[in-house]
């Protein structure tokens, strides 16, 4: 897909969507002779996890269904003994076989009970102790965001991280499933020992079997299909009844229009499922009609043979039975089988993450050098080269230049000029596409990513909101003293965020974020929090503003504005650390000793202000511009 | 913004279902249900019901069969009996068949009733929320509470729609028919086994219900406690925190937040299903206990040849029938969560309901006409307005005089919270003053003719729309209320700078904006804002004589901001333009400028007028002056959406 995101710095790039090459190249989905393997790998792997995080429900699940299955012989043999005896005149053995049928029946209504919720226990339990768990430190423990940020890799990661239920419960439908296809074999196996020529009526059970699963499979396929209609018409409903969106609707009169599309949507999405219910339900019953024409002829059979003395009566009692129990058996097969066929949904994207996750962490072996306790030289960029997978130009392209240590460097460009993707090389968040950054000479690539990043500190411009505790949002910053007040304290104030702070209810105790109980913060607000954040480590070697005042009003910014030139200062001094100021605005880094202009991921110009304008460059053009809007 | 869906463990949390429903549906929620079963249509319920009839009897017929076969094998000659069981083995066979027959039967069926009723329920409700001529009762979280529970749109497997619960209410009700017949089996037998049996049956299914009903209490309670969770759930997600989560490396606390979160609500949780599962002896005793008595007795009477042995076969089957009739069923669940859903509905109505009704009654006195309004010497007024939000203290505008004209860029400017946006919102009938008059025409406007007025005005909101539709409709939808003018849509493409993104999208007009639709794109926050240009161009097209922007231009850099401007400034002689912008360097050339301060407009005139009164737009001006001469930024004092108070 095209990348035309919003902070992305590609605003320029072609409208047009692309196909992503690289997500091609992954899909498991293209071997399906090996996926088969792997899913089979994959329920071996969730079980070994099921009987490790829960075995007494493991056990007890599997005993269950066991217990469901033998119930099923049990009770048409305790009724064909029962009505037997009876018929015989032996009172003993007829009570005791119908004190049976009663003891089996309540067992077949408490396991399915048990059943139920003994696997919802340890679905919920599996997924989110062990498989969530996993899953997500997985994605986070990544060095790279590529899999967070590229639109195809997004949606997979997104689908994995929310669906690890889907992926458990999947694995337990399998099981089911095959419970089920076990209690439909027993049933027909003691049919079997009526007469054996009864086993013929598997042979018609089958039926019943393959023709669902076909009708299931129309069914998901239409859901498929009208997925689009469907998320469109819930869009045009949460549009029509937001406040938000609201006044504008109103305003422009479309309120109309909303409803009747989004009433068109939902119909058009039903009118297909509605014809796939149908198809299904066609499939379903000729499956059923060609099982109850061979049962009823197999039960003539029974009769026959009990007419001419070759059995009892019991045996038409064990029969019946067991054909109104089938219908339950393959119900249970059926849709054991379709969960676990629609979790493939799921475990695909979870495979491919697998992999990805194990291809990036070979890629980073070897990235083990310690960062340097202080700068002397410098960070030098070196023909750095960096593209968007998919985008048709490089973000930025072939730039060289030397931050030397102890120095404020500013960054300045319009949008999509590359500023933030700079950054974001900066911090070992991409890995070039060519050309290389050195830290004092060593390759920023040779460096362990954790430890560099421990050396750096950054205020991003797509900064966190983290509805916890205000403390702990500033904390974050450093999450050893997360815990530590006077060094939040000391951060907030850094920020010039005091005066909001006395103001909360709890102080730097207070939760943030309405909907969690706590109290909203306006953006201005937020972005001290972010300031905050980025102040509590005490020394970096790299310190990064990327537009950290655009929601500040006046006051605030020239107050922070004047304190981190000061700390950068400070740090500069004592460890001849790098601080970067990024901004679209020329206006906000006159006193930067090294301006760095970027144009559409080229560096066009370098120097200090005054040198800049003296050149009459692109600079100078675009700082005049601005000037004269304010010339008297 | 990411787009990012809330992805949970579970499906995401949900606010709490009202505890006690007082709505006059309250009373009888479960009869409210079966009322809202009508757009299902004549049709479908007829087969439903049939079907569900038919299928009840099942049970009790397949026991009578059974009874018949065992029967005549039991006493016929080997030679006739053939002949004699012909006619119960042939209706066995077709009873079979009828099971799975209506089974299959009523899956698209109910499938089909059950969308028809939602999708009523939904247009309704969609149309219900969009038409209310205010935005007051939208903006309150209550309401939107009320929206989200009514909506037909379950967000965790506690909740249902309303039709599940009709459809539900009407299948438990059709059950208790198979209940009748089982019992008349059992009586052909003796009377003695029914209240052996009913008790017990009932009883369980009491059991059961309850059971259930309290699970979804206790998860429903803990489930609030996922938003915490999910804080660090999304924040490993999203690209922005992600980044943030790596620099720090914060992963281990984050994640440890939300397993923290996570064991909160699932504990409680897992504790009831384990005690649930252990009250599994209950129901064993529940079942088990009336059938030993009923089969035992059965069993031996026909051993002694006190009853057939046909009959004790009937027993068997019927006993059992009549305690899978009384089971616990899902639907039990679905009625009561539906009834919640209904109670709030109706709630919902009461609160969009009445101003919405008297504003379609009310259908005069419309909004001045076109040549009526030119007469005007303004095109609207505002006379000693004040404003407070509903159920606050606070006045946001206090005395505001101030009127709009023809042919002018006026620009607004103010402070954070100054109360332009409000302004805004009055402006577009979208609130009512509490106090003093807004004239368009020499006509108050009130919620009378609102629409007619709304046809004369274009806003672009800081929050604007963005369709998941067609470019074309994106930009049509500026006007809803008239068919898509093909030479105003060019025009207004022209006039916003869209032409060269529309040759650069795949279909031109016809590229969805989105990626979620086939062959969509998703824009930028800059091009987003070039579409909403033209939308808001394309009503000034069509006869909109009053163009608002609210900070048109925060996503657009300083080029663009300047180009975007001097478009706007063209079109003020087919329409008079208001613009809300922080950025005075653009301001300042606007031919007049009002400063909003404490509720009132405090200074006006143009940018020469201003600097030469030396008030606080002069000082102003001259901070971000002298801020940009300094190198600091050249905003004043940017402000977002102004919120109500409550959201503060």
């Amino acid at each position: 897909m095209g990348r035309l995101t919003d902070s992305d710095p590609d605003d320029t790039a072609a409208a047009a969507p692309a196909e992503n090459n690289t997500a091609e190249a992954l899909d498991p989905a293209a071997e399906p002779h090996h996926s088969a393997r792997r899913h089979l790998a994959l329920g071996r792997e969730l079980l070994r996890i099921s009987v490790r995080r829960v075995p007494g429900l493991t056990l007890a699940l599997l005993l269950t269904q066991t217990a469901a299955v033998a119930v099923v012989a049990v009770t048409a043999l305790c009724l064909r003994a029962a009505v037997n005896a009876s018929a015989q005149g032996r009172a003993g053995t007829a009570v005791a076989a119908a004190l049976g049928a009663a003891v089996a029946y309540a067992v077949t209504a408490v396991t399915a009970d048990l059943g139920g919720n003994i696997k919802g226990l340890i679905i919920d339990k599996v997924s989110l102790l062990d498989l969530s768990a996993s899953v997500h430190r997985d994605i986070a423990s990544l060095d790279g965001i590529e899999h967070l940020e590229s639109g195809d890799f997004l949606d997979r990661t997104v689908i994995v991280a929310g669906s690890t239920w889907s992926i458990v419960n999947g694995f337990w439908a399998a099981v089911m499933a095959v419970f089920g296809a076990a209690q439909l074999a027993v049933a027909l196996l003691l049919l079997g020992t009526v007469s054996p020529w009864l086993l013929a009526l598997l042979g018609f059970a089958a039926a019943p079997l393959w023709f669902d699963q076909r009708g299931q499979r129309a069914v998901s396929r239409a859901e498929t299909d009208t997925a689009e209609s469907y998320r469109l018409q819930q869009h045009l409903f949460d549009l029509a009844t937001q406040a938000g969106t609201g006044k504008e609707v109103r305003v422009a009169g479309a309120g109309e229009q909303l409803a009747s599309r989004q009433a068109a949507a939902w119909d058009h999405a039903v009118r297909a499922r509605t014809r796939a219910q149908v198809t299904a339900s066609l499939w379903t019953v000729t499956g059923w009609f060609v099982f109850s024409l061979g049962f009823t002829a197999g039960l003539a059979a029974v009769i026959y043979r009990v007419a001419h003395g070759h059995g009892s009566a019991g045996d038409i009692v064990l029969a019946i039975t067991v054909a109104v129990t089938l219908l339950q058996s393959v119900q249970t097969t059926v849709s054991g089988t379709t969960t676990a066929t629609a979790a493939r949904r799921v475990v695909e994207p979870y495979l491919w993450l697998r992999d990805y996750i194990e291809a990036e962490r070979v890629r980073a072996e070897g990235s083990t050098g310690p960062a340097p306790a202080a700068l002397t030289r410098g960070i030098a960029l070196e023909g750095l080269t960096f593209r968007y997978p998919g985008a048709d130009r490089p973000a930025l392209d072939d730039v060289s230049i030397l931050l030397p240590a102890g120095s404020v460097v500013a960054v300045v460009g319009e949008y999509g000029s590359g500023k933030t993707t700079l950054v974001k090389l900066l911090t070992k968040l991409y890995r070039p596409e060519s050309g290389v950054i050195r830290v004092d000479g060593t390759p920023l690539a040779a460096l362990d990513t954790v430890g560099w990043r421990a050396a750096t500190s950054v205020a991003f411009q797509d900064f966190g909101r983290y509805r916890t505790r205000l403390a702990e949002t500033v904390g974050l910053g450093d999450v050893p003293y997360i815990d530590d007040r006077a060094r939040t304290a000391a951060a907030l104030t850094a920020a010039d965020a005091d005066t909001f702070v006395a103001r909360l209810p709890e102080g730097q105790e207070t939760q943030l974020g309405r909907a969690l109980g706590g109290v909203d913060l306006s953006e201005g607000q937020w972005q001290k929090t972010a300031l905050a954040r980025a102040s509590m480590r005490p020394g970096p070697l790299l310190f990064v503003l990327d537009e950290p005042t655009a929601s500040l009003d006046a006051p605030s910014e020239q107050e922070i504005f004047l304190h981190y030139m000061a700390r950068a200062r400070e740090l500069a001094e004592r460890a001849g650390a790098v601080t970067v100021i990024v901004s679209h605005r020329f206006s906000t880094v006159a006193g930067a000793d090294l301006i760095l202009v970027l144009d559409k991921g080229k560096l066009v110009e370098h120097g200090p202000h005054a040198e800049l304008l003296a050149a009459g460059g692109r600079y100078a053009d675009l700082y005049g511009l601005q000037a004269a809007a304010y010339a008297s | 913004m990411t787009s990012t869906t809330a992805a949970a463990l579970k499906p995401p949390a949900t606010p709490k279902a009202p505890e006690a429903p007082k709505s006059p549906a309250a009373a009888h929620p479960r009869i409210a249900l079966l009322r809202i079963l009508g757009p299902a249509g004549r049709g479908p319920l007829t087969a439903i019901t049939g079907l569900a009839l038919v299928k009840s009897l099942l049970p009790a017929a397949t026991a009578l069969i059974m009874a018949a076969l065992v029967e005549r094998a039991e006493s016929h000659a080997p030679a006739t009996v053939f002949a004699a069981e012909l006619v119960p083995l042939l209706l066995f066979g077709l009873v079979l068949l009828a099971g799975h027959v209506i089974d299959a039967a009523t899956g698209p069926l109910t499938y089909l009733a059950r969308a028809r009723i939602d999708g009523a329920h939904r247009a309704r409700l969609a149309r219900l929320a969009a038409t209310t001529p205010t935005i007051e009762a939208l903006e309150r979280p209550d309401v939107q509470a009320l929206i989200r529970l009514s909506r037909a749109e379950p967000e965790n497997w506690t909740e249902r729609t309303p039709a599940d619960g009709a459809l539900g209410q009407l299948r438990l009700l059709l059950g208790l028919t198979g209940l009748i017949g089982s019992c008349a089996v059992l009586a052909g037998y003796a009377l003695w086994p029914i209240p052996l049996l009913l008790g017990p049956a009932a009883a369980n299914q009491y059991l059961r219900n309850r059971q259930a009903h309290q699970f979804t209490r206790v998860w429903r309670a803990s489930n609030p406690e996922w938003l915490h969770a999910d804080v660090w759930k999304q924040a490993v997600l999203t690209p922005g925190t992600a980044v943030e989560q790596r620099v720090f490396g914060a992963e281990d606390w984050m994640l440890g937040r939300m397993m923290h979160h996570a064991l909160i609500m699932f504990e409680p949780i897992w504790a009831m299903s384990v005690r649930l599962l252990r009250n599994e002896w209950t129901q064993f005793l529940l079942v088990a206990t009336p059938l030993l008595i009923l089969f035992g007795e059965v069993a031996d009477r026909a051993a002694h040849g006190r009853s057939s042995v046909a009959l004790e076969t009937a027993v068997f089957a019927a006993g059992w029938s009549v305690f899978q009739t009384l089971g616990y069923s899902e639907d039990v669940r679905s009625v009561r969560a539906a009834a919640d859903s209904l109670v709030a509905y109706d709630e919902l109505c009461a609160a969009l309901g009445p101003s919405a009704t008297a504003a379609s009654a009310e259908v005069p006195a419309p909004a001045p006409a076109p040549d009526d309004a030119s007469d005007a010497a303004g095109l609207v007024r505002f006379e000693d307005v004040s404003f407070r939000y509903p159920g606050t203290e606070r006045l946001v505008l206090d005395g505001l005089d101030l009127e709009i004209r023809q042919g002018e860029l006026l620009a607004l400017v103010g402070l954070n919270g100054a109360g332009k946006s409000t302004l805004i919102k009055l402006l577009s009938g979208l609130y009512l003053p509490t106090g003093g008059r807004i004239t368009a025409g020499g006509r108050e406007l009130g919620p009378a003719g609102i629409d007619a007025w709304r046809e004369q005005i274009s806003v672009v909101f800081q929050d604007f729309a963005k369709y998941h539709l067609p470019v074309r409709d994106n930009v049509a939808l500026g006007r809803g209320r008239i068919p898509v003018d093909e030479d105003a849509l060019a025009a207004a493409a022209r006039d916003a700078g869209l032409d060269q993104l529309l040759t650069r999208l795949p279909d031109g007009w016809d590229t969805p904006l989105s990626r979620a639709v086939a062959g969509g794109v998703d824009l930028s926050g800059g091009q987003w804002q070039q579409v909403v240009l033209a939308r808001a161009l394309y009503a000034v097209h069509t006869g909109a004589r009053l163009l608002v922007l609210d900070e048109p231009t925060a996503h657009l850099d300083v080029r663009t901001e300047f180009d975007v401007f001097h478009r706007l400034a063209a079109h003020k002689h087919d329409a008079g333009v208001v613009l809300i912008s922080h950025r005075l360097s653009t301001v300042r050339q606007a031919d007049r400028i009002v400063l909003l301060e404490d509720g009132r407009i405090t200074e006006t005139g143009d940018h020469d007028e201003l600097l030469a009164l030396g008030g606080r737009y002069a000082e102003l001006f001259a901070i971000q002056a002298e801020r940009f001469t300094r190198g600091y930024d050249d905003r004043v004092d940017p402000d977002q959406e102004e919120t109500a108070p409550w959201a503060a």
